[in-house]
């Protein structure tokens, strides 16, 4: 069933057994699990089927420290969430990434890989993926990786048919929650917004908010003050350690002829064993070769260099006793560490048309990032030599520690933290199971449940854990 | 004939300065050396000593 206001669902008599509350690939994938066991869920979704100025208002907000994307321009408030603009780059986090590192402050999950393998099957199904392929041994400390460059999952577009047939999930559009009410050991409802105005409550026995990794910080943070402290009794990390993946064009490569394979747009992935960035004591990273970066005039020359111009890399690779193959842009993703004070809070002073005070997002790399950069980069560079697959090239902006330039990616739209997954409740807003500690009743779905961000694009690992989330809420409700 | 051979000539030229970074950055001689005795950094490339001999 599709609902397109408050006032149409109320009229339904529809009882869910779950509110799940946001319709992106976290809400619907959990509302999916749910139905298939039998179980009543209303689905709501703030905004309707396609971007509208209006809904996509309520995102805007403040970045405070280092630059960042509009916040109503990273995210997408509609029918299928952000997955509406996903480019659909597929990677689960690492084992590694699950476990915690001695020289990382609160690093390492309650939960390890294993946990979420068995949802790795279905995950692929969602996604229309294939089971990734083994990662390849390239050097001692690094391995080629497979990113799988998937056509993107519109998760509206997919479900909306599934989810318009179904008798047993409500999808409610144009319908948000802007509070969640609560007694510190329950919630006991949500205070609904629908078609710009008030719209009643929603009561269910189970909650689970899944609006993004920006919007579950601050709706439990709202929901929080207004119920003092109700909500989320133990509210130390609220809105804390919230990550992104910081990426920028850090060097330069010559590549050797076919030293290892490119994917269809000739790009390859490396990343760095478990031992050497424990040794290094760095942050998990992935270093990107971009054989075919350019446009326009720099693709002619780059294209010259790299094939009509063979006596000129012959040149060259007879100066370095080597095949050259062409010329190749290094880029370079890395894991920002979960700190304290990059954080979600809530503005003093704006609010948007439904009340909710917008987001302050506090936010700013530090050393840290330096080093993985610099370090990595050096790493990769030594190894790349050693093994004879090219000679790497680090940008002078990098090697002299300044200003991050302007006109390049920044990060990657991916928003994780701020109701991190831990089984300490002053460091973690969820426990491993995604429930909100002290809470019986309320969970959270997507990447804010992310303890660590590892080096990977976020979405098959959110797909993943929804799915453990589904099932756990199942088990949950069957046994009760 | 003389201007395809002449552009040729400066493309060539202009490709060789290009792909040959790594050696013209050895005569600026900003070197760091690594913890592997074979590897150099020279300008920021990586290169292995015998590279640049």
């Amino acid at each position: 069933m599709i609902f397109h206001d408050a006032a149409a669902y109320a009229a339904s008599g529809f009882a869910p057994k779950v509110c799940v509350i946001g319709a992106g690939p976290a809400g619907i994938t959990i509302a999916r699990r749910l139905a298939a066991a039998g179980i009543p869920v209303a689905l709501l979704e703030a905004g309707s089927n396609e971007w509208t100025e209006e809904s996509q208002d309520a995102y805007k907000g403040m970045t405070i420290g280092d630059p960042y994307f509009d916040l109503d321009a990273t995210r997408l408030r509609y029918f299928g969430g952000s997955s509406n603009h996903w480019a659909g780059w597929c990677r689960i986090l690492e084992s590694y990434d699950f476990e915690p590192k001695t020289y990382i402050q609160n690093s390492g999950w309650p939960i390890r890989r294993s946990d979420i393998e068995p949802y790795f099957d279905e995950t692929y199904d969602i996604l229309g993926l294939s089971p990734f392929r083994p990662d390849v041994p390239v050097t001692d400390n690094f391995r080629l990786f497979q990113v799988i460059k998937s056509e993107p999952v519109r998760f509206g577009e997919k479900y909306a048919a599934e989810l318009g047939a179904s008798k047993t999930i409500a999808v409610v559009l144009n319908t948000e929650v802007t509070e969640l009410s609560g007694d510190g050991r329950s919630v006991t409802g949500g205070k609904l917004w629908s078609r710009g105005q008030a719209a009643g409550e929603i009561h269910a026995p189970y909650f689970v908010v899944a609006t993004g990794g920006l919007e579950n910080s601050r709706l439990l943070l709202w929901s929080n003050d207004r119920s003092n402290g109700g909500v989320v009794p133990n509210a130390a990390a609220l809105g804390r350690y919230w990550m992104e993946h910081p990426m920028y064009i850090t060097g330069d490569a010559l590549i050797t002829n076919q030293a290892f394979e490119l994917d269809h747009e000739g790009e390859a992935f490396f990343m760095p064993s478990p031992e050497a960035i424990a040794r290094l004591e760095l942050p998990n990273f992935h270093v990107q070769l971009e054989t075919a970066p350019y446009r326009g005039v720099k693709a002619m020359i780059a294209g010259m260099a790299c094939y009509a111009a063979p006596e000129t890399t012959e040149w060259l690779s007879h100066k370095l006793g080597q095949r050259l193959q062409c010329t190749a842009r290094v880029h370079m993703d890395w894991e920002q560490l979960p700190r304290e004070h990059n954080r979600v809070a809530l503005s003093t002073t704006e609010r948007d048309a439904a009340g909710v005070p917008r987001i302050d997002l506090h936010w700013k790399k530090d050393e840290s990032d330096r080093r993985v950069m610099l370090e990595g980069m050096r790493l990769f560079g030594e190894e790349f030599a050693r093994k004879d697959l090219g000679r790497i090239h680090i940008s002078e902006w990098v090697r002299n520690g300044e200003d991050y330039p302007d006109g390049m990616e920044i990060a990657g739209n991916h928003h994780m933290g701020g109701t991190r997954m831990s089984d300490d409740p002053k460091l973690g807003v969820v426990d491993r199971d995604c429930k909100v500690h002290g809470m019986s009743n309320l969970f959270v779905g997507g990447s804010s449940v992310f303890a660590t961000s590892g080096q990977c694009t976020p979405t098959t690992t959110i797909v993943t854990l929804a799915l453990r989330l589904g099932e756990h809420l199942s088990r949950t409700i069957s046994n009760s | 004939m003389t201007e395809a051979r002449t552009k040729r000539s400066t493309r060539r030229s202009f490709l060789r300065t290009l792909l040959a970074i790594p050696a013209a950055a050895f005569f600026f001689r900003n070197i760091r050396l690594t913890e592997h005795d074979d590897i150099v950094e020279v300008d920021g490339w990586i290169l292995k000593r015998s590279d640049i001999l």
